[in-house]
């Protein structure tokens, strides 16, 4: 291309991008820093080590840039993925939640006292140079974003190269959080996503409050009295998990996997005769290509083989 | 190849391992319950082992221990899991070099000089 080419192909690109207002999000009514979010400096193309322990550490866990690496750096890419950085949170100790992707929900989290790890594209489209950066503020005099990124404590970023930066990468941010509190922007299903798969490396019981803070702002969700049942019966307290089948059902009589696994809990409680009962509608309900089918058929069969016993109801033992 | 050959082996291995366990309680988990439908639901057990051993073998293969890549790979969840082994090749990696070669150099310094890209201002 000839020079005179180019530069009018910049000029253009140029005026296309001042073009674009420098609108602030909506919600973003008063300025807020997350100040003390501490800082890791990082090392050659270890941003993602170096954002992971921001967000970390923000949750007063003790962690460095350093003692990441071997859980999230890729040398043959020189850089990290993604889900690695979430399975790494999950290691500590952490729930990873993925961020609505929106700017509103920044902001949201930010009031929330959260910081959020997010995926840059500094480069272009068809060049991209992936970068990871934790967003821990935004200054609505300067419309200004404030990130812990690369060897910068402080780095601000206008608007529109923000919105630039993360649009190419999708959009995309990790919320990390203790186990028991919630993002502030979410969907039921998104939490209940990020808390179950968190659940085999933190342990049912860790992830008890998770689900019962998720009930508490979705009262009439039966999934998650569903979820929170199943940990309860994973955490041992099949006083509790009955508690919250039962609430699922008011919700949702047709819930399947609810009767299914309460019917399962019965049957090991030595109730045969309620299991039948609390599968019965399940099973006639279910469609021919139903992945629940074979399940459901399964438990409908160890409750025909079970021995008769002594049945303790475990709303009793709730009560004890 | 070999590596083809020792991931089936493992996965026969861990077949035949989990076939002598006796049939357990049918009960849906919250792992498979709430699995993103598109992502996980697709493999069974087999597959999970199948795509476990094969993006284990990847992340050695790009020089991660291996008894690091084995706790990383079951820290993850079966979406991601299925995602890693999927398009590995495809997915960002935050913080990765570019090509720089010549011209792109060139094209490059001119963007960032006149504000286009943060290419150079970022690190």
């Amino acid at each position: 291309m000839r020079p005179a080419a180019v530069f009018s192909l910049l000029l253009t690109l140029v005026a296309g991008c001042s073009l674009s207002p420098a609108r602030p999000p909506a919600g973003a009514d008063a300025s807020v820093e997350l100040a003390a979010v501490p800082f890791f400096p990082q090392a050659r193309y270890q941003c993602g080590p170096a954002a992971l322990a921001t967000v970390l550490a923000a949750t007063s866990l003790p962690v460095t840039a350093d003692a990441l690496v071997d859980a999230v750096y890729l040398p043959g890419r020189e850089g990290s993925l993604q889900a690695e950085l979430a399975a790494a949170a999950r290691r500590h100790g952490r729930v990873p939640f993925p961020v609505a992707a929106s700017e509103e929900a920044l902001v949201a989290e930010l009031s929330a006292g959260h910081p959020v790890l997010i995926l840059q594209n500094l480069g272009l489209d068809s060049l991209p140079r992936w970068h990871y950066a934790v967003v821990v503020g935004y200054r609505v005099d300067t419309a200004q974003w404030v990130l812990r990124s690369g060897r910068e404590r402080r780095r601000l970023e206008g608007v529109r190269a923000f919105r630039r930066h993360w649009e190419g990468g999708a959009r995309w941010g990790l919320v990390v959080l203790p186990p028991g509190q919630l993002p502030a922007v979410a969907t039921p299903r998104v939490v209940a996503g990020s808390l179950a798969a968190a659940e085999p490396l933190l342990g049912a019981g860790a992830t008890l409050a998770g689900w019962e803070a998720a009930l508490a702002r979705w009262p009439a969700d039966a999934d998650l009295a569903f979820g929170a049942g199943n940990s309860f019966r994973a955490a041992e307290l099949p006083g509790e998990a009955f508690i919250h089948y039962q609430r699922a059902l008011a919700i949702d009589p047709q819930h399947a996997a609810t009767r299914n696994n309460l019917a399962d809990l019965l049957l090991a409680q030595g109730c045969a005769g309620q299991a039948r009962a609390a599968l019965a509608p399940a099973l006639k309900a279910v469609g021919a290509d139903d992945p629940l089918g074979p399940v459901l058929a399964a438990t409908a069969q160890q409750i025909e083989v079970a021995a008769g016993g002594s049945c303790k109801l475990p709303g009793d033992l709730a009560a004890e | 190849m070999l590596s083809r050959f020792l991931i089936v082996l493992q996965v026969i291995i861990f077949l035949a391992a989990t076939a002598a366990v006796p049939a357990r309680a049918a009960v849906v988990g919250n792992g498979d319950y709430f699995a993103p439908a598109r992502a996980g639901q697709a493999l069974g057990a087999a597959g999970a082992a199948l795509a476990r051993a094969d993006v284990q073998a990847q992340l050695t293969a790009l020089g991660v221990d291996p008894q690091d890549a084995r706790a990383r790979v079951a820290a993850l969840s079966p979406a991601e899991l299925a995602q890693l082994n999927a398009r590995f090749d495809e997915l960002p990696a935050g913080s990765s070099i570019l090509g720089l070669v010549g011209a792109v150099f060139v094209v490059l310094l001119i963007l960032e000089l006149v504000g286009v890209t943060d290419v150079f201002s970022g690190v």
